[in-house]
């Protein structure tokens, strides 16, 4: 049964590629909202994964910086600093707001960088150089193709006009791209002082991050401190969380949308064999196998949907930020694999339609059809 | 031709009907796409528009509600009030923060009002009346199985829920308390020893005299108080519309891109089957001297029908499918019934049907009219 199912997909290549094309595109759109999601937020936490300090000291109560506002008051940046284990303290100043270049506008991660601070700015500089004194920002490449702007021009962050010094690369997002002024700047806007965001802390070789948390979480009043690793997960988890929701909708629909076509294709290929197997059943085949000969071209059908996806997805989905600059596409073979899993069941489900004509049908219109 | 395309449908109701499914479902996907991306607008601009108010005053350069920081100092409230024209100028504090319960985290809007500005949906239970009330989006109480009269945890500071409103905005949902509650988390929280940075007054909602010309008084209270820009609601709220544009447009365009490609696909997997499926029948149509361009046409009329069939079964799913996403994750909003959604996927749906019906044409062409006549 299983070479006369395999011989009637090949004779009707051009159905079996309709009806595969329709189900990869189905996954495709599950596997973009993916890709879409997990580079978001990959790009979200890029600035705290490329900082690696060894541990993030922030406000007690505050976990991540993604979404976050943390203060910090400055003295306490001294005594973590005295802290045995602590080989340097590296305080910033953060705001989540808006950039502004004539019309365009964007979401920014503004960070606010004390005088000769190389150690938290931008970690690969595109054009120009880094921030040195007031009025200055560097921006991402891709910001300032998007935003239509350049070395020398300004741009806007909250009524304070900033002159365009140097581009980063690699700090674009479309929810939070990094933004570096002075640290002077941003506390203006912020109307504050004496006060910091978050304390970047490197140890000294051979201490365990985890232990010196631990230690000026105990040390130091009403401040929170936690290892690098921990602090990008966190960041992580709550970028990726505002999409789970999604995602698992858009699967949900995408997945009833690929049992469709399965179940119409599937259909259309028994349907046009229906003589054939109704001679099989003449001849004595039992109904079982017959099923299991259409459960396998649900299968096989669905799978190559699958494998057209899953090709498409490591293939084409990498080069679409090439034309789309502004996305940030990542496909992790993890969830491509959860997504095979759903065309398993996608596959069974689509044959029950199909399978239940097949079990219905009449041995007798073998000689009538 | 649409008689034969007509009788053609009606020969095997089952396949018919599985195929309007697919297709239909093909236009539900497309129209929940637009829908949902349609329905975040639209909850951005009720954000500001539900916030009730003649215009609202921002800090000067601030020209959003969303995802920015605004500030504005307290004694500006004064000068706002002493313009003429002005009623009142009414507070209100945006507070953003991260919501969580077992280990599983939200970033919450927090708004804090005193005379306005509050849940405008409230749902279940009551506004906030005391210190420690706080009204909380449905989406929210759902998610964490929030009730009526709970504890609502901020940064170690206990609220009780005293009301549930259905008030979410852009992936987020909102959380309404008053200044008297903002106080004393700020002074019985952990935020309490660094203070400094936090705004006490974000945006005031001023309310106009009667007969007040609003653009005039906008630009007095500009003149006055350097400190602030004055925006119309409506003008804020299509700004935020704009930022949303911004963020949304690229991924929601190719979305809906992927979903016109399937389209494409399913129409033109449907058509194609079904001309090999006729192939006898169409030979018999060429043998007896159709040519092949009106057999094309034929084939045109049936995804033209198929689509009439096709497109209220897509709104019926479409529906379904909203009603699913409501249920399950209510901080999104999906409009499906917008004109303009509705337009686009028809329109998108002609596009389907009429190029999907270009797929089978080499099918049509190669069609041997002498195998009409094999094995009669």
């Amino acid at each position: 049964m299983l070479v006369w199912a395999w011989k009637s997909l090949i004779a009707q290549r051009g159905a079996v590629l309709g009806g595969a094309l329709g189900i990869a595109g189905s996954f495709i759109l599950v596997v973009f909202f993916h890709a879409v999601f997990r580079g978001e937020s990959g790009q979200i936490v890029a600035y705290p994964e490329h900082m690696q300090p060894d541990v993030w000291v922030m406000q007690r109560g505050v976990r991540n910086m993604h979404m976050a506002t943390s203060s910090v008051w400055d003295w306490k940046a001294d005594k973590v600093a005295d802290i045995p284990g602590v080989a340097r303290v590296t305080p910033i100043l953060y705001l989540n707001s808006v950039i502004t270049a004539g019309n365009q506008k964007s979401f920014s991660f503004i960070v606010g960088l004390l005088p000769d601070d190389h150690r938290a700015g931008p970690w690969e500089m595109v054009a120009g150089r880094e921030v040195s004194s007031q009025g200055e920002t560097v921006i991402p490449d891709v910001l300032s193709n998007l935003l239509d702007v350049s070395i020398g021009d300004r741009v806007t962050i909250a009524d304070t006009s900033f002159t365009i010094v140097g581009l980063s690369t690699g700090t674009y997002s479309m929810a939070n791209s990094v933004i570096f002024v002075a640290f002077s700047d941003l506390e203006r806007i912020l109307s504050s002082s004496g006060t910091y965001s978050y304390l970047l802390v490197d140890a000294e070789e051979g201490i365990d991050p985890e232990a010196l948390a631990g230690k000026i979480r105990r040390e130091v009043e009403k401040v929170n401190a936690l290892p690098h690793e921990e602090f990008v997960e966190n960041d992580f988890a709550i970028a990726m969380q505002m999409g789970v929701e999604i995602i698992f909708m858009m699967t949900v629909i995408s997945a009833i949308l690929a049992i469709l076509i399965v179940c119409f294709t599937a259909y259309s290929l028994v349907m046009r064999k229906r003589r054939e197997l109704a001679i099989a059943k003449a001849l004595g085949m039992r109904g079982s196998a017959v099923l299991f000969g259409v459960v396998f071209q649900s299968c096989i059908l669905t799978l190559f949907g699958f494998a057209i996806a899953a090709v498409f997805a490591m293939i084409v989905i990498p080069y679409i930020p090439l034309l789309l600059p502004q996305l940030s596409l990542t496909v992790a073979v993890s969830e491509l694999l959860q997504i095979g899993v759903t065309a398993l069941l996608v596959a069974m489900v689509g044959a029950i339609i199909p399978a239940y004509l097949v079990l219905r049908l009449d041995p007798a219109t073998a000689f009538n059809v | 031709m649409f008689t034969l395309a007509w009788r053609e449908l009606q020969s095997d109701v089952l396949r018919t009907l599985l195929t309007a499914v697919a297709l239909g479902s093909v236009i539900a996907v497309v129209l929940v796409l637009q829908g949902f991306e349609q329905g975040q607008y639209h909850q951005l601009e009720r954000m500001v528009l539900n916030r009730k108010s003649d215009l609202v005053v921002t800090q000067a350069g601030i020209s959003n509600f969303i995802a920015v920081r605004s500030s504005i100092p307290q004694l500006s409230r004064a000068d706002v009030e002493a313009v003429q024209g002005v009623i009142d100028a009414h507070p209100i504090t945006a507070i953003p923060i991260i919501y969580e319960k077992n280990n599983l985290r939200t970033p919450v809007y927090v708004i804090v009002f005193d005379t306005r500005g509050g849940p405008t949906s409230i749902v279940d239970g009551r506004d906030v009346e005391k210190g420690r009330d706080i009204v909380i989006d449905y989406a929210l109480a759902e998610k964490y199985d929030i009730r009526l009269g709970d504890e609502f945890l901020v940064t170690d500071f206990r609220f009780h829920v005293s009301g549930i409103t259905r008030e979410a905005a852009f992936m987020m949902p909102f959380a309404f308390i008053g200044y008297d509650g903002m106080i004393d988390l700020f002074l019985e929280s952990e935020i309490a020893p660094d203070l400094s940075t936090f705004p006490l007054l974000s945006y005031m909602l001023v309310e106009l005299e009667p007969g007040a010309n609003r653009d005039h008084v906008a630009r007095d209270i500009e003149a006055r108080v350097p400190a602030v820009d004055v925006f119309t609601p409506e003008a804020l709220a299509a700004r935020d519309v704009n930022l949303g544009r911004i963020f949304l447009g690229p991924i929601m365009g190719l979305l809906v891109a992927v979903a016109y490609v399937i389209g494409l696909l399913v129409v033109g997997l449907i058509l194609y089957v079904d001309v090999r499926g006729r192939s006898r029948s169409l030979a018999v149509l060429k043998a007896l001297g159709f040519p092949w361009r009106r057999l094309m046409v034929a084939v045109a009329c049936q995804a033209l029908l198929l689509l009439v069939i096709a497109l209220p079964v897509g709104i019926l799913i479409g529906q379904l499918l909203t009603t699913y996403i409501h249920a399950v994750a209510p901080v999104y909003l999906v409009r499906i019934f917008e004109p303009m959604v509705l337009i686009k996927t028809i329109v998108a749906g002609l596009v389907f049907a009429l190029f999907g019906a270009l797929i089978p044409v080499r099918s049509l062409r190669r069609t041997d009219p002498s195998s009409a006549f094999a094995g009669a």
